[in-house]
């Protein structure tokens, strides 16, 4: 009966009624979609780094990581083969060499990531299998040819077929250097990536380098990213090498983990601010339609209802506000998300400004369940607490109080 | 007549040293013999020169005096000597690398890869001019293209076009050779065959004993105000060098 005087009640004044339910709605509208745009982002930043050839777990000589030079590559990279037999079924792994280098034409010379990989195997773990768009890929015995992005290419004012010299420190010590044939164009989400990266096969690079058969690393891509951890101690406990480091990729990208975290911290406040803005119509709203009816609760009152039942009265109407809200604001949140999922937002035009924090140009909106649970939890919960304050004031009201106003 | 054969011989044995030199033969000469033999003409046994350098550029000029001691093609030893702001900072090059001295901080710094294709001391010559100076006689297939004639000499214009897998960065060369073996111009093209920079010797005349162009020029082919201005004062030819001069420690205590 009183859900039902509750919601009877909320109808009594529509436009009211109105103007706090669009302001519900658009507040939880505002949670779920900006919390599922700043998941997107967070999360096509991680997908980006993680397919920039960074991977899920990689192994590394316990060095290279502070000092990434050709004297602390693995030294025999065969030896974990046994290991690397072990993984599930669904990771792939690849061995690579990186390498700062210098690439020079006749006109420019700048400084590039020399990245030596295995193609077959690189294709499946990092971006560069789907990215040429021009020219071919490197093919498993190519011991001349070389993909370089599309930025690069430009920067450089060449084109495929023609020559890019490649510079770097050999394991002698001394300056190797060797010519490449541009064979590839690569295009990536981000241009700093296309400027940065080159690639040539891990023979060429060896040779080139004169390491041998040393790599600089070992990457491994898993079926699900979070088994990361679980894989990697698995590989820890396989591996008697001390010299040998097995990194996860939290590990790899800091910066790339503390963002994600700072973005949980980002939507908690994002929640709190809407909520804050929208608590406050809500008790007005409350407030106001109690202090029209203080008659009424005076003659409930008299009529022996019992205070308490007053209260259960007056959350019951905010407690419908909330639940056609909330409800209203999930699914217009949902329903733009589900619109926005196939293009995304296109922010090609500001993409220099993006790329600084290494986000992509078309930012994709992802829900998580977990923030739709905890923004509606925080509207429907702290709404009905805020709504405590109104209703306590209705069943305060006596009898006589409720005669003497008019 | 056993003794006219035998004078015979012996005028052709007298005879065979000059032969091999081609331009006496008056025949087309071997490109890459040319190449070397101007190159180890300009370079000498051994050498020490005082030189300014001038780096020009629209707004500002800048001139210093260098100090260098230079060994076959492989060792080198330069030393700014003026002016006083730069005085002592010095580069060794040894084989295809090189070090440099600042006496301001008094260290050795060893060229990293990364540095190579920069500029030498802000002039239009980069590290890699100097350091693989020696990459035109072995990274390069020479043919003559023409024969011309300048001042009553004859010129060769050899084209010079990098073999498959060296690692040099043009894509031809064409080196403009005096038969006295004196270069007198180097035109570095990109592979598309544009003109990148260009390198002429002028003012030849008699130094260290030799004929040679006092100066030095490299400009960049679209700009016309931009260059770097090399201008022997001292040359001097020598046989040899001690090796100990041409080492890290010496780089250093020169410098001081």
């Amino acid at each position: 009966m009183i859900l039902q005087m509750g919601w009877r009640n909320i109808w009594r004044n529509k436009r009211r009624t109105a103007v706090i339910l669009v302001a519900v709605i658009i507040g939880v509208w505002a949670m779920i979609f900006m919390g599922a745009l700043m998941r997107g982002i967070a999360d096509q930043m991680v997908k980006n780094s993680i397919a920039t050839l960074t991977g899920h777990i990689q192994l590394q000589d316990a060095a290279f990581r502070n000092d990434p030079v050709i004297e602390h590559f693995l030294k025999a990279p065969d030896k974990l083969a046994p290991v690397l037999g072990r993984l599930p079924a669904d990771a792939r792994w690849t061995q690579r060499i990186r390498v700062n280098a210098v690439a020079a034409n006749a006109r420019h010379s700048d400084g590039v990531v020399l990245a030596g990989i295995d193609p077959g195997r690189e294709a499946k773990i990092s971006f560069i299998g789907d990215a040429v768009y021009q020219g071919r890929y490197l093919g498993e015995d190519d011991l001349n040819g070389i993909i370089v992005g599309r930025a690069l290419l430009e920067k450089f004012e060449t084109r495929l077929g023609h020559k890019l010299v490649l510079m770097s420190q050999g394991a002698d010590g001394e300056i190797a250097s060797r010519a490449f044939r541009i064979v590839g164009v690569f295009r990536a989400e981000l241009q700093s990536t296309e400027k940065q990266f080159v690639f040539v096969t891990l023979p060429a690079a060896q040779q080139m380098l004169k390491t041998g058969d040393e790599v600089s690393e070992i990457a491994i891509l898993l079926g699900n990213y979070r088994d990361a951890a679980a894989v990697a101690n698995s590989i820890r406990a396989g591996i008697t090498d001390q010299t040998v480091t097995v990194y996860t990729w939290q590990q790899l990208l800091p910066l790339v983990s503390s963002i994600m975290k700072m973005y949980d911290g980002f939507i908690l406040v994002w929640f709190i601010v809407v909520f804050i803005a929208m608590g406050f119509g809500l008790v007005n709203t409350i407030l106001m339609a109690v202090f029209e009816r203080v008659r009424e609760f005076g003659l409930l009152r008299s009529l022996g209802m019992k205070p308490r039942l007053v209260v259960a009265e007056v959350l019951a109407e905010s407690f419908f506000l909330l639940a056609i809200g909330t409800l209203v604001g999930n699914l217009l949140g949902l329903a733009s998300v589900w619109l926005l999922s196939g293009s995304g937002i296109d922010l090609s035009a500001f993409a220099q400004g993006m790329e600084f924090a290494g986000m992509s140009r078309i930012i994709i909106p992802v829900v998580y369940v977990r923030d739709v649970v905890s923004a509606d939890l925080t509207v429907f919960l702290l709404g009905l607490l805020i709504s405590l304050y109104p209703a306590v004031k209705a069943a305060r009201f006596t009898p006589v109080e409720a005669m003497a106003h008019t | 007549m056993r003794l006219k054969n035998l004078g015979l011989v012996v005028f052709l044995v007298l005879l065979l040293p000059v032969v091999p030199d081609a331009r006496a033969a008056g025949g087309t000469p071997d490109a890459a013999a040319l190449v070397k033999e101007a190159i180890d003409y300009y370079r000498g046994a051994a050498s020490t020169a005082k030189v300014v350098m001038t780096i020009h550029r629209p707004d500002w000029e800048r001139t210093m005096t260098i100090e260098a001691w230079t060994k076959g093609t492989r060792d080198s030893l330069f030393f700014i000597v003026a002016p006083a702001k730069d005085k002592g900072n010095g580069t060794l090059k040894k084989g295809r690398e090189m070090w440099t001295y600042n006496p301001k901080v008094n260290r050795v710094i060893k060229l990293p890869p990364s540095m190579m294709s920069q500029a030498w001391m802000g002039s239009d010559f980069s590290n890699n001019d100097l350091a693989k100076s020696d990459s035109i006689i072995d990274d390069y297939q020479h043919t003559v293209e023409t024969v011309t004639e300048s001042d009553g000499h004859k010129v060769y214009v050899i084209r010079s076009v990098p073999k498959p897998a060296a690692p040099v960065v043009w894509g031809m060369q064409r080196l403009y050779l005096r038969d006295d073996r004196i270069l007198l111009r180097e035109d570095f093209f990109d592979e598309d065959r544009q003109l990148v920079k260009t390198m002429t010797g002028s003012d030849i005349r008699m130094l260290g004993g030799k004929l040679f162009p006092r100066i030095w020029r490299m400009q960049k082919a679209e700009v016309t105000d931009e260059y770097t201005q090399l201008e022997y004062r001292e040359l001097k030819f020598l046989p040899d060098l001690p090796d100990r001069l041409f080492t890290i420690t010496s780089l250093k205590n020169r410098g001081r």
